[in-house]
């Protein structure tokens, strides 16, 4: 096992504890931070494979952004609480399903015959800026107007009350 | 092998996803599990973009759209929580039941 | 080299990143007690060692030496986390600049993208603390603070892509020597003013320490923490400091080129040029206002920062 494997490996085991505790506890606070080192854990495994664009874009976005969103919004519904609680519903059933998901996508994963990955581009962030402007131009505008729009969306929701 | 592994953790991650999708009663919690349930997807668009041509680098780009897409999702969705919150002063989702369906 | 050797040497790596991050704080703290004494005709401590330069470690042992406090009823993982989630990131971000070409920790592609992105971690933390202090100041405090850092993290990144689309790349290594012989100050100067001043903002220096200003919330988000845990916060400020003057030396000053000295030198004078502005700067200016802070972000800088990038993408067509 060579230390990229064992890296893989150890990100994975974070991810997968910090996913876990983050579903099952009871403490919304702790299930925001545990998400954040899950997304913490994630973002290195994209840069174990070789994609170390999207790792970094990961924790800006992600971590520097989507959980800082959670917390505030956390903070602004706890409504005096100090530890705001989330109960967890059905965990029985809910159990089965996703344990059947998981069997289900296990068992496509190690049936198939997957080809060996190909060598891993010279110039990766080159080729993603290419791909980006030439091949997928029409998905990068589109996403900057979803962007746009959601913005607009988001404060016009939260504003709208207040008049 | 790398590939292997990283489409076995996504497969573990995104069952641990549904299980809090399908749990949780708080309207944040559930944003959390959709947002493992998301990046759980993400790691297996990373994973296969080394497979079929790399030169392409379609499954980053797919990749970076989708974490775009999240941080929308998550924007509106959290305005969502709040304006109810406010109208409902509750944020469990088996509360907002007004038009029963 | 065989793995468990790997994993022992990335630890004494972090060790004696870490070691040398809090000796940069405490040349740093005393730099600056120097300078603001100097500034306001005094001459500053000169009690502690000659010319009061122990000042720093005598501060420090005192610190780790005080009781560990923490209010009853604050989370007490939030609160345990907060300062080390404010701290590290300020530490990792040091981990791309390039002291002198060859001299850097790791040379990462996306180098330049890695240094604005580890610092929103910080965001994180400072909700934590606030949050976690159970105290209506710390709560403000942390929230105004992580107001303050996402606005100004914007412009900043918009003035970072100017920079990058004229060197072509994002490594750090790369922008040190595509600048040769000409700064990009000189080719970008808006850009520079942009940076320089949200970096201001995003170290919570003054004029925009709201969020620690004695006068109005006692001291923001770090009021309940004493002891080690304060000293935390206190090497985030400063260790951000050190970073981003660092940083703006390596993508605006050419970091670590010039004739005679060793690139290291050149780097540290250059920075430490950026850090005695950024110390000048503190004990002329009077700070904002929460209102005025955030109105500068988005009425002032956002538009400047996205004009400028447009500007420089045109003068750049036009000349290439």
């Amino acid at each position: 096992m060579d230390t990229q494997e064992v890296l893989f490996v150890a990100f994975g085991g974070v991810a997968v504890l910090g996913a876990l505790y983050a579903v099952a506890t009871r403490s919304l606070l702790r299930a925001i931070v545990a998400l954040g080192a899950f997304l913490t854990a994630i973002a290195g495994e994209f840069y174990l494979l070789a994609a170390d664009f999207i790792a970094v874009v990961q924790i800006f976005v992600y971590v520097g952004g989507i959980v800082v969103l959670m917390l505030f919004a956390l903070m602004l519904s706890a409504s005096g609480k100090r530890h705001p609680l989330a109960a967890v519903d059905r965990p029985a059933l809910g159990a089965v399903l996703a344990y059947a998901v998981g069997a289900g996508l296990l068992w496509a994963t190690w049936s198939t015959e997957l080809p060996a990955a190909g060598p891993d581009p010279a110039d990766a962030l080159g080729s993603l800026g290419r791909a980006l402007l030439g091949a997928q131009l029409w998905p990068f505008e589109l996403i900057g107007l979803i962007l746009l729009a959601s913005v607009i969306a988001a404060l016009s929701i939260v504003r709208g009350e207040r008049q | 092998m790398m590939t292997t592994a990283a489409l076995t953790l996504s497969a573990v991650l995104f069952a641990i996803g549904v299980f809090g999708v399908l749990t949780r009663r708080n309207a944040i919690s559930l944003l959390v599990s959709v947002e493992i349930v998301m990046n759980a997807a993400t790691i297996n668009l990373v994973a296969f973009s080394r497979i079929h041509e790399p030169e392409a680098m379609t499954g980053q780009v797919f990749a970076l759209l989708g974490i775009g897409i999240a941080a929308c999702e998550a924007a509106v969705g959290l305005a969502l929580i709040l304006a109810v919150y406010r109208r409902f002063g509750s944020t469990d989702v088996d509360t907002i039941d007004l038009l029963r369906g | 080299m065989s793995l468990p050797w790997t994993f022992a040497l990335g630890l004494l790596l972090g060790a004696v990143a870490f070691t040398m991050v809090g000796a940069l704080t405490a040349v740093l703290v005393l730099a600056e007690r120097k300078v603001s004494a100097r500034i306001q005709m005094r001459v500053g401590p000169m009690h502690t060692g000659p010319h009061g330069m122990l000042q720093t470690i005598a501060d420090m042992v005192k610190l780790v030496m005080k009781e560990d406090v923490r209010p009853a009823r604050a989370d007490a993982v939030a609160f345990r986390l907060g300062p080390l989630l404010v701290a590290v990131p300020a530490i990792l971000s040091l981990a791309v600049v390039p002291f002198g070409a060859p001299l850097v920790m790791r040379d990462l592609n996306v180098g330049v993208l890695y240094f604005l992105a580890v610092p929103g971690v910080t965001v994180v933390g400072l909700l934590l603390a606030g949050w976690a202090s159970y105290d209506n100041y710390s709560f403000l405090g942390g929230l105004r603070s992580s107001a303050q850092f996402i606005s100004y993290e914007i412009p900043r990144s918009l003035a970072v892509v100017t920079v990058v689309m004229l060197a072509g790349s994002l490594s750090t290594v790369d922008v040190v020597e595509a600048q040769g012989r000409v700064p990009y100050v000189l080719l970008l100067p808006l850009s520079f003013f942009i940076y320089a001043i949200t970096s201001l903002a995003e170290v919570n220096r003054v004029p925009f320490d709201i969020p620690e200003a004695e006068s109005e919330l006692v001291a923001g988000y770090h009021t309940e923490y004493s002891g080690f845990r304060w000293a935390l916060f206190f090497l985030a400020e400063y260790a951000g400091l050190f970073a981003a003057s660092a940083f703006g030396a390596v993508l605006f000053l050419g970091g670590g080129s010039g004739p005679l000295l060793p690139p290291v030198v050149w780097l540290l004078l250059k920075t430490g040029a950026l850090v005695f502005v950024s110390m000048w700067i503190r004990f002329t200016l009077p700070r904002f206002r929460a209102d005025q802070l955030m109105r500068l972000a988005w009425r002032v800088f956002l538009p400047l920062a996205l004009v400028n990038l447009v500007v420089a993408a045109l003068v750049m067509r036009a000349v290439a």
